[in-house]
Parts: C-alpha cells; structure tokens; sequence
C-alpha cells in the first residue's frame, strides 16, 4: 500500500475515532473516592501528650502522669518515677478530670448579692472584684484569718508569709485533724516532719486504728508497699499484719487478723504488749530498757499486766479472734511474735487519736517500736528529712479543734473582720457547738472564699474569687509522709480553662495583693511560676539528685518533664537514742476514754473517712460518688453500719431510717446497713456525704434532716493537742419507720453455686473433704 | 538484505507510527482538557448533593463554619486527607435530618439509608450492616507518579515562623483547592488545575526545592 496522501489522512481519522470511542482503561473505582461506613479507631485528629503534675484529690498529693490532646485532658495516671506512689495511683487521682470539666465550678468572680447563707450572688467583673479584695485587705487585713486546706512547699509559703505580712495567721483546715499524731511524733521521734514506714521491708506489723489502705496518711505509697510486705520480690516469708481497730475497716479486711478493741483503749494494749517484751526480755539487741523505764524495768509498767489490761479492752474471749485462749494469754503470744518477727513495726493513728486520751494512745503505739529496735531500722520507722531548699515548709500546719475555736472566739470578739478561705470547709467540718456557721454568718465578718466550687463555706462568703483546679495551675509539694530522702514534687498547668470559666490562680492573687498594699517583702515575686523557677535554679545549685542537667534551663525542663526532683541519698535525720523515760513517762499520763454524747446510748459511734469522698472534699465528683465502699458496696448515699444481730434485735431491715441521736436534739438520719463484721456496741458512719451546699452531685439527695456524721460531735478535746475528739461519742438509735432502698453492689444479683441442681452434671476437682477428684 | 518483494513498505511503517502518535496525541489531549482526573473542568455529579457551603461556610454566610480537618480528619497527620466516614456524617445527621418534604431532606435521607427508626420520639437507630458507603466522584486527583502528602504542605504553611506560614489550616487548604467553603460544589478553580506547573509556581515561589525526586518517585 502507497503511503498516499489519501491514505493517511484515512489511517488518522480511524485512529483519533478509535482513540474516542475505546474507554480510556481506568480501573474501576478510580474516580471515585468512598466514605467507609464506620469511622476507623485510628482516624483521630491529634496528637496525645503526656504532662507530669502533681494530683491534689487528697492532702496525699501523689504525682501523676495527664494525657493531653487537643488542649483536654483525657486521662491521669500515676506517674512512674515520682517516689510516693511509683506509678499507682488511688481512684481519686482518676476523678480529677471531673473537676476540671464539672458543670457546677463557679465560673468567674462574684459578690454577694443577698443576705448571708442565701446563696444569692452577681457576677462581677475581675477589677471590680480585686479592688473589693484590696480595700478590704487595706481596711480590715490587720489580725485577717488565712484558712486553706494542708499546705507544705512553695503555695505554703507564700500563704504563712501574706498572713504574717497583714499581722494575720494561717491555718490548714483538715476535718480529721493530725494534730494528735504530729504531737505524738514530736515527743515519742523528736520529729516536727511526719515519719514514713518501712512496710515494704517489715516483717510483722500491728497498726492501732489507722486505715492506711484507704485514707490515713500516704494510702498508694502504703498500699504499694503493703503489696511488697505481703509477696515482694526477694522476700523470703509473707509479712503479718494485725490490725487493731474497732470498726471492720479495708485495713482490717486486709489484715491477717483483725481485734476488734473497745474504742479508745489502744494505748493500754501497746503499753500492755511493752511490759510482756520488758518482762520476757524479748527485745531486740542493744535496746536500752533502763533508759526507757527510768530504769524500773517491768515494774514501771506494772499496771498493763495482760491480766489488767485485758478485761478492759473488751477484746471478745473465745470469740473468733481467740480461739482456745484467754484474752491475757492472747496478749502475751501477740507481743512474744511482735518481738520475735522482726524487723517489726507498730503504727497508730485515725479512731485510735481521736479520744479523750488520744495522745496517751499514739504515744505508747509509737514507743514499742523502740523496743523491737525499729526506729531509723530498715523494716521500721523513717524520719524523713526537711525541705531540700531553706525556708519551704516540709510539714503541713494544721489547726487543731482548740485553733478553730479560737478563730471562732476572735471573729465573735471583732478581733478579726477577714477571713480568706481556700479549699477549706470549715462551717461543714466543724462540730456545730463551734460555732463556725454563726460566726461566718456575722456582719461585721467580710469572707473572702477561692474555692472553684459552692461548698458550705463558700456559700457564706462575701466574694468568691475562684481559683483554678490545680490541672491548669502551678504548684508544688513536700510529701508528707514522705518515702525517706529529699523529694520535691512539681505541680504545672496541662491545660487551660475551659473558655467558660475565668479562674485565677490563688497563688498569683495574693502576690499581687500582697505587692498593691505594699507587703510583698518576702513574697518579691510577681507570680508562683517565677517562685518555682527560682527554686528550680536553687535545686540546679546544688548539682545533686535525680536531675544531670547541663544548663538551669534544661534542669528546669527536666524537672517539669519528671514532675519533680529528689534525692536518694539526702535521707533524713539519724535517730538518736530514745527519750529518757519514755515508757514510763508516757504510763505515767495513761488515762482511760472517756466518752461524750447520749450516757444511755447503747452504741459507740465510729465516724470514718470515706473511701473517696474523704470527709467530703470530693463529694462533687460522681465518678467517687460512684465508687463504691470497699467493704459495704454502697454508692451515693451515707448509712450506719450496725452488727446484724444488733440489727434484728432492734426490728430493723436494711435501708430502715433510723435516728442517730448523740445527745437531745443532736441527731442525724441515716439508712442502716447490717454487718456481721461490726462489734455489737459500735456502729460506723462514713463522712463525706450530707453537704448543705455544693450541688446536685454533694448535696441535696440528704434526708430532710442532717446526714452529716459531724453534726453528731461536740467540742471535745484531745488531751494536750487540743485536736477534735472524734471517736468518742456514744450514741441511741431509734427507728423512725421510714426506709430507703439501699444503692450498694453487693447482693444485687443473686449468686447461686453451680452443681447444686441435678441437671448440672458437673464435678468438682476437689471434694469436700479435701480429697480430690469424683465427688459431685 | 531481505529480497525486495519481502520488505515491509516504507509507507506502511510510516502510517503505523502516524495513527499510534495520533491515537497517543488526542488521548493526552482528552486527558488533559476534559474534566478530571487531569483535567480542569466543570464538577462531576455527585451521589450527594454535599454542599460545602452549609458545612464549612462562614457562620455570617449562614454556614456552620465547620473547620475543613475536622471531617477531613487526616489531612494534618498523614499523605490522604481522606474523606470522612458515613459514622461522622451521623454525628450530627442522626438528629439534623432537615425539613420534612424538602430536597434537603431527601438528600440527606441518602446518607441514613439503612438506618432503622425506632418508635416514635426514640432517637433513630443505626443498622451498620445495612448502611451503605458513599463513592463520592474524585473532583482532585495527582497521577500515580507524583508523591504528595497533605500533612508536609499543611505544617509548611502553619508551623512556619513568618506570618506567610502561620496561617490557619483553612487557607492552606485554599491555596490549592479554591475557596472550597464558598462552592456549592467542588470543583477545580482557575490557575489550582493541580498541573505540575502549579506546583512548580508554588515551590519556586516560597523557595521550597524543584529536584524532580521531591515530587516523582
């Protein structure tokens, strides 16, 4: 064929209309782009990122690790290096993020707008309200009241200054006051910062009241170390645990065995198991005994003979905890294996300070451990060691019941006319005889409160000023009790406030008031980061510790990163000998309780911290309103827990309402909870729930009447450190015929063995007997 | 030497190669005006009328001012910037169903097909298995042997440190893609054909690198 003109012209028309009319060959789907049905898990927009903080939940302040993404915090959890809790963490660290995100935190500054205790309040604008807080600081600041909750490190600091720079004073508020126990600490150790525990490497451990698998002290640092005492690595035999306390607390579930003492004389057993070790010569090498008796020996304890002390102490004999012995007997065994197991290790506090003689019965608690040669040994007692940096405090100052009773004293006499409240409820923690409500509610009395939220002191303040939650503020801690060796832990925001809230930092507050009226000359700094910094740069000075930095920049990076600094090697004080006399002194002051409340009443009343309510910080949060008691199950609500038998021979069912009465006219309602574990003469109430204020979730689900256990108490006293007496009162329970369902786990759906019908054709592996294999 | 009879004509050797250039010559032509994959054209009809312009636009313009990464969950993580799941248009679909009767309603009726009502006043309830993804017509499309990934030009142009690169993610997204909030419909816009000269013109412009292998694999 010729390559014509004709022909060419022919070939690239059929070409270009092959070209058209044949698809272009795209896959199928090419063009197009499909929606999958479900989104996929991993198509989340964000990054997370992990800030290391301090928890403030609980006066504990364990460090703890917040995910971050996209400016909200998701989740926290126990942060891995912080000594305190070494990556644990308890269920109220969990439940902060319901603060920062709770739809009940005061928004922004307001001032009250009704008369006092109405609760009616107007937002005001933040210039507005400073300049209220300054002209009250510049008129009525000399002799003001700082109350704030536990405070130790650089926030303490700054509040103990401003009180003393407006002639004024602070106090921390905590409901259960450790004032006994700091008392007891001072004289029994010397020590004006709390002592640790070695449990982790104990042997044998008797602990008198206190609950340190729940809430008393450090609870994850005591619970970690719990779980090394009980199977840690290296261990060549399980620690043993005896608990003594009246109520049948978590500690006492966990315990190998739980004597239910009659309330208040714990100081008599431990006294009582020191004569046995002194009479028996059962203790540890180089103990000097004549140094702790005034060199009487057995003699100065002559009163505590097991055979003395046991008829008191009301130990049941024969019942469960004494099988086939005499409760002296009893005594002898306890205190000849206490001595013998060691390193061994008695700790005391809770219930068993709060009496009449609450000092008396922590000091004798504390002074056997001298005996087994514990003090400063590991598997015994630690001293922990000041603050790393001068002038941070390194223990809380804590008011006792006679502290608060003075404030009351001075607002009711005009000697102070301002009071700043922060994170403290006083009005709701104090027994009523205190007058705290009626002195808060007086007009010459101009309340400050920065709380983020309503609670019962707040709600009678005359400005509220709110801070922010401590997720988006800086801060810093001492722990106390802290693990041993200098540790400083450090607080930074992980987020900002929601753009809802306009909180300020409570810290930076009072800096800046302190400076407007001219008193910031020890608090030079504008805000608490620049305070931080400094200490930062201080702690690089000392070229020691967990952080190897090159420059004061990159340590205070580090620092932040790790959520503190600490020094393994900076341990704390050696022990010196024991006091002279120590035994003998502290027999010398031994008194028997005494108790307050109704004289007929049948029941000692056992108020107790709850699991994570605490003494009602937390009652906001749902997610710890929800957790239920560890040993009743019960969620939302309060209740009296009375021994079963106790319970039938008054003709009550669970979740009948019953009047707790302590004296005429004090009393409180309360649905009743039988437990078989309960002593029949005592019956336990959890703090924590029966708010006035504070919303849906702390308040308002009460009976018509009071359901705070608080009220039930009076001004009674700890001898000497003039703390709140707590566990002293003896109270009358009356039916009122009313009954509530009880919101509790426990019980709710049936459990039923399987087998136990014919049509279950099962075996068991083991019999009855114990023999294995075959029988049905 | 084949004998002469034997030999292919010249002619007919030339022919060939002349019908496959032209055959070559209007499949690039076609490709390259016609709408997309290569070219610049009108938008292609969509199995949902999706507009833009309710979703993103401006609250002012009566928009929901929703941001572009929020349903394009990817674009800042990863190359794709990847279209959003039927579950995310059910976020909000679930009870915005639109006025009963009305063209918006059916439309958006096409996104809950499978979805089971409960009784009435009951929040509506999803049936997963019979709910249907949604092939969207690709209205942006690079050849296969161009590496382009949506996260690196989206930090270039908003982690910067001049204010030209510290823009918010929208504009960036803008640069290529046209005011997107402002369209009915997508389509390509003049000048952002996504041509290689429109990469070329933007790489020179803000002194990025034009090596062949930044871009071609």
């Amino acid at each position: 064929m010729n390559l014509t003109r004709r022909n060419f012209l022919t070939w690239a028309g059929i070409s270009a209309v092959g070209a058209v009319s044949c698809k272009i060959p795209f896959p199928e789907g090419e063009l197009q782009i499909q929606s999958p049905v479900r989104l996929p898990e991993d198509l989340v927009k964000g990054q997370d990122n992990w800030y290391a903080t301090l928890c403030r939940q609980c006066p504990a302040a364990e460090g703890v690790l917040v995910r971050v993404m996209e400016g909200r915090a998701k989740k926290v959890q126990g942060n891995p290096n912080y000594p305190v809790n070494l990556g644990k963490q308890s269920a109220r660290c969990d439940a902060g993020l319901q603060a920062l995100y709770h739809p009940h935190r005061l928004a922004g500054p307001m001032s009250r707008s009704g008369p006092k205790g109405a609760g009616q309040y107007q937002p005001v604008a933040w210039d507005q309200a400073l300049n209220t807080l300054g002209s009250q600081l510049s008129d009525r600041g000399q002799g003001l009241v700082l109350i704030t909750e536990p405070l130790r490190a650089h926030l303490g600091l700054i509040v103990s200054r401003f009180a003393t720079a407006f002639g004024g004073r602070h106090l921390g508020f905590q409901t259960l006051d450790d004032t006994t126990y700091r008392g007891a600490a001072k004289s029994v150790f010397g020590q004006d910062v709390l002592p640790g525990f070695d449990i982790a490497h104990a042997n044998y451990l008797i602990s008198f009241g206190a609950d340190f698998l729940s809430t008393w002290g450090s609870p994850t640092h005591f619970s970690r170390a719990y779980g090394e005492f009980r199977h840690g690595a290296g261990r060549t035999r399980r620690g043993t645990h005896v608990h003594v306390e009246p109520r049948f607390s978590m500690t006492a579930a966990n315990a190998d065995r739980w004597l239910p003492i009659a309330p208040g004389w714990e100081g008599h057993l431990a006294l009582s198991l020191a004569y046995v070790i002194i009479a028996e010569g059962l203790q540890a090498p180089g103990v000097d005994v004549a140094g702790l008796t005034g060199g009487r020996g057995a003699a100065s304890l002559e009163a505590f003979r097991p055979e003395t002390v046991a008829p008191r102490i009301g130990l049941p004999e024969g019942l469960l905890v004494l099988p086939g012995k005499d409760a002296a007997e009893f005594i002898r065994q306890l205190a000849r294996d206490f001595a013998a197991n060691r390193p061994s290790l008695a700790i005391g506090g809770d219930s068993a300070g709060a009496h009449s003689n609450g000092q008396f019965n922590l000091e004798a608690i504390y002074a056997l451990n001298y005996l087994v040669g514990s003090v400063g040994a590991p598997g015994g007692v630690v001293f922990n060691p000041a603050s790393p940096l001068p002038d941070l405090p390194a223990a809380a100052k804590v008011g006792s019941l006679a502290d608060w009773a003075g404030v009351a004293e001075d607002i009711r006499g005009g000697r102070s006319k301002l009071l700043l409240v922060h994170q403290a409820d006083p009005v709701h923690g104090l027994p009523p005889s205190v007058g705290f409500r009626e002195a808060l509610g007086r007009e010459d009395l101009f309340t400050v409160s920065f709380s983020s939220f309503m609670d019962e002191t707040t709600a009678l303040a005359d400005l509220i000023l709110p801070d922010r939650v401590y997720l988006e503020d800086w801060g810093s801690d001492i722990p106390e009790p802290g693990p041993g060796y200098y540790t400083l832990g450090f607080q930074q925001p992980v987020v900002n406030p929601l753009s809802d809230y306009d909180p300020r930092s409570f810290a930076d507050l009072l800096l800046a008031a302190a400076q407007e009226q001219g008193k910031s000359a020890n608090l030079p700094w504008p805000r608490l980061r620049d305070f931080l910094r400094e200490s930062s740069d201080a702690l690089f000075a000392l070229n020691r510790g967990s952080i190897q930095a090159a420059s004061a920049d990159e340590f205070w990076t580090t620092l932040l990163r790790q959520g503190g600094w600490w020094d393994e090697k900076g341990t704390g004080p050696r022990p010196g000998a024991a006091p002279r006399d120590l035994l003998a002194g502290i027999a010398a002051r031994a008194a028997a309780p005494s108790y307050f409340g109704a004289a007929d009443g049948e029941f000692f009343l056992l108020p107790f911290a709850h699991n994570t309510l605490l003494d009602g910080q937390n009652a906001h949060l749902p997610w710890l309103q929800g957790a239920p008691d560890p040993i009743t199950t019960i969620t939302w609500q309060t209740w009296v827990e009375v021994n079963d038998h106790k319970v039938k021979e008054l003709g009550l069912r669970e979740g009948d309402v019953v009047r707790v009465e302590s004296a005429a006219g004090v009393s409180i309602l309360a649905p009743v909870y039988p437990n078989p574990a309960l002593p029949p003469n005592v019956v336990g109430i959890p703090l924590g729930q029966g708010r006035r204020s504070g919303g849906e979730y702390a308040a308002g689900r009460a009976a018509p009447e009071s359901a705070n256990v608080l009220d039930l108490l009076e001004d009674r006293r700890v001898a000497v450190s003039g703390a709140l007496a707590w566990a002293g009162a003896r109270v009358r329970l009356t039916p009122t015929g009313q009954s509530i369902r009880i919101s509790k786990f426990e019980g709710t759906s049936p459990a039923r063995e399987i087998g136990l019908s014919p049509s279950e054709d099962i075996f068991k592996t083991v019999s009855s007997n114990g023999a294995a294999g075959g029988a049905r | 030497m084949l004998p002469k009879g034997k030999m292919v004509p010249l002619a007919l050797v030339g022919l060939g190669t002349a019908a496959i250039m032209v055959f070559v010559l209007v499949v690039v032509a076609m490709s390259w005006f016609s709408n997309p994959p290569f070219g610049l054209g009108n938008a292609p009809p969509q199995p949902i009328a999706f507009p833009h312009t309710v979703h993103a636009g401006a609250p002012e313009q009566g928009g929901l001012g929703i941001q572009c990464e929020f349903c394009h969950r990817n674009v800042t993580k990863g190359a794709a910037a990847t279209v959003p799941a039927v579950e995310q248009c059910l976020f909000c679909h679930k009870t915005a169903t639109g006025s009963p009767g009305t063209a918006q309603a059916a439309e958006i009726a096409k996104i809950r097909e499978g979805i089971t009502d409960g009784p009435p006043g009951s929040p509506p309830a999803v049936d997963w298995d019979k709910t249907n993804p949604i092939n969207w017509e690709r209205v942006h499309r690079l050849p296969d042997h161009v590496r382009f990934v949506h996260e690196a030009h989206v930090r270039f142009f908003t982690a910067g440190t001049t204010p030209e690169t510290q823009l918010p993610v929208a504009q960036v997204c803008s640069k290529c893609h046209g005011d997107v909030a402002s369209m009915t419909e997508v389509q390509p816009q003049a000048r952002q054909s996504l041509k290689m000269g429109t990469c070329l013109d933007c790489h020179r412009q803000n002194s990025v690198p034009t090596d062949c292998t930044v871009c071609h694999q």
